[in-house]
């Protein structure tokens, strides 16, 4: 075999993976808009931990499914134009349903006379034009996404895309345009994934409400403590078995998650990419250390954030590789001595990345905090929509607001396994911080002031964001990571 | 405690029936909508508190009581009196 079509049919049988682990598990997948919330504005996924049979299934057993389904991907050589595509599949007494755009040649056609997808599939694999030609996966799905969801799977997604099922819907990662946004309104993950996926050595902390630290999508990228670093001991607290993380709160100072907040957030910097499970972070390996200070209601006090970033400190004079502080979370006091425990992270080369607020109000005139803090390792981030439009919520501000991430509508992990969509500039935060890690997977040795630089001279200017924030873009991952040269 | 809509009403007009030191039966109920708070404090933070930066849905409850409307939000998690004697409280 060719090593070029050998490569090819590697892809296509991965795709055609991510299309049977989507049969496997779509079915169990509901999305509860409002269901369970008061206002409505949750969209949740419930995904089954049980495999479904992932094996095609005849067009006649799901009327709610796809009732014209193509049955076969051809690949055809090159130089075959798409009017000799056509006459191919009408010769056959078929039709060309779709081409698939990212790899040149590739079309699914539909069987027109209900034959067996194996035997028409060989049909055209014996056709001196076609390279080759494989059954296509019955993704059945309930009525109102079955359409979307082809169309994400099978011809949008373009290669070197992850296999996690829920891919297709994480618009901030990869925006194809899905419901109704902006194609490549996106932070060009799949370009910085081609040079790096993240890396194991990089350590991102998440202060927040905990972290859902036993989520089969995030379980894999958590921190805990090396066998060879003894527990944390503080004068006040005591020792405390910091393995799973820290918590501020509660006796046990487990850092388990129970609003919900905080494991949104870490799926973003880091659930785990192509495990064929849920989504992908912006890093789909690294180590997410989950810090605690906000309970159940999803809030905290401003001594228990201090003393999680002291813990953060501490650790990183322990030989932790911890770089990067994800820190959605904020008010409109300030406390200097939480602005000087930010400082002293920074001083331990500590990037500390804090939500703008969700006032939809010049913060610059408005203040809040942590991210108004005027320190060299702070990053103020706005939230923008599928459209690269600030989010109507998000505060702005031409001095003190750095940056812009997908921030509305993103989807992430949730408590007990599932995945909820939120929208806040809780949700750009993590965003940037994850693209922190990115940079930091190739480029461990940046210092804060460099590695802040990074992410400020590679966004992607935006009209809408011109004398909104300093710099005027949204965080790009694959000219942060250098995937793509800097124009 | 978790709260549904009906429980976080009735928390509500106790609390303020008790602030004011009136009966449950002064208070009247306003209106209740539900609707989403800019943060997880549900817009309503009390001092030196933090939150999270994340729409989130709740309901909206305004009580009467002596010719005057106060206003309290919660959610599954929390009940907050907002801006009574120039501060917001959680309940």
């Amino acid at each position: 075999m060719h090593r070029r079509n050998y490569t090819l049919h590697l892809t296509l049988a991965a795709a055609l993976v991510v299309l049977a682990a989507a049969a496997g598990r779509i079915e169990r997948w509901e999305w509860k808009r409002g269901a369970d919330a008061p206002g409505g504005g949750v969209g949740r996924v419930v995904v089954s931990t049980t495999e479904a049979p992932a094996a095609p299934r005849a067009a006649e057993e799901s009327e709610e499914g796809f009732d014209s389904e193509a049955e076969v991907l051809v690949r055809f050589k090159p130089g075959v134009s798409d009017e000799r595509m056509a006459e191919i599949a009408a010769s056959l007494g078929d039709r060309v349903e779709d081409e698939i755009e990212s790899v040149e040649g590739l079309a699914s056609i539909d069987d027109l006379d209900d034959e067996e997808a194996a035997e028409v599939a060989a049909e055209y694999a014996a056709l001196p034009e076609v390279e080759y030609a494989e059954p296509n996966f019955r993704v059945s799905v309930g009525p109102l996404e079955s359409h979307s969801i082809r169309e994400r799977f099978v011809s949008r997604l373009p290669l070197g895309a992850p296999n996690d099922p829920l891919f297709a819907e994480q618009w901030g990662l990869v925006n194809t345009g899905q419901r109704e946004g902006r194609a490549e309104a996106d932070i060009s993950a799949l370009a910085a994934w081609q040079k790096t996926q993240g890396s194991k050595k990089v350590v991102v902390a998440v202060l927040d409400s905990g972290i859902d630290y036993r989520h089969p999508d995030l379980a894999g990228n958590m921190w805990h403590r090396p066998a060879d670093l003894e527990m944390y001991f503080d004068e006040q607290l005591g020792i405390v078995d910091d393995y799973d993380g820290f918590s501020a709160l509660g006796e046990v100072r487990d850092p388990m998650d129970e609003n919900g907040h905080g494991t949104h957030c870490a799926g973003i910097v880091g659930a785990e990419g192509d495990n064929n499970l849920g989504v992908a972070g912006v890093n789909w390996k690294v180590e997410i250390m989950p810090l605690k200070f906000m309970g159940r209601g999803g809030f905290g006090s401003t001594k228990d954030a201090i003393e999680a970033i002291n813990y953060v400190i501490a650790r990183k004079k322990d030989g932790v590789n911890v770089r990067v502080i994800s820190a959605s979370w904020g008010s409109q006091s300030r406390s200097r001595a939480l602005e000087d425990v930010i400082r002293k992270a920074g001083e331990a080369d500590i990037l500390f990345v804090a939500a703008a607020g969700n006032d939809g109000a010049d913060a610059d005139r408005r203040p809040h905090y942590p991210s108004g803090y005027k320190l060299p390792n702070v990053i103020s981030v706005a939230a923008l929509d599928r459209k690269d439009q600030l989010a109507s919520f998000s505060n702005y501000g031409a001095k003190g607001v750095h940056l812009a991430a997908p921030g509305k509508e993103i989807l992430s992990t949730w408590l007990n396994g599932a995945y909820e969509e939120h929208s806040g500039t809780s949700m750009a935060t993590p965003f940037v911080a994850g693209v922190a890690g990115l940079v930091l997977s190739v480029d461990q040795n940046l210092s804060v002031a460099e590695l802040r630089e990074r992410l400020f001279g590679t966004v992607d200017k935006l009209d809408a964001l011109r004398g909104k924030i300093v710099t005027g873009g949204r965080v790009n991952a694959a000219r942060a990571v250098g995937a793509v040269q800097i124009k | 405690m978790a709260y549904t809509k009906e429980e976080a009403v009735g928390r509500a007009r106790e609390d303020l029936a008790g602030r004011l030191g009136v009966t449950g039966a002064e208070v009247a109920e306003e209106s209740v909508e539900e609707t989403d708070f800019p943060n997880t404090a549900l817009g309503a933070p009390v001092r030196d508190e933090m939150s999270g930066m994340m729409i989130s849905s709740g309901w909206r409850i305004r009580l009467a009581a002596g010719g005057k409307t106060y206003e309290y939000r919660a959610d599954r998690n929390q009940l907050r009196l907002c801006d009574y004697k120039g501060a917001n409280h959680k309940i």
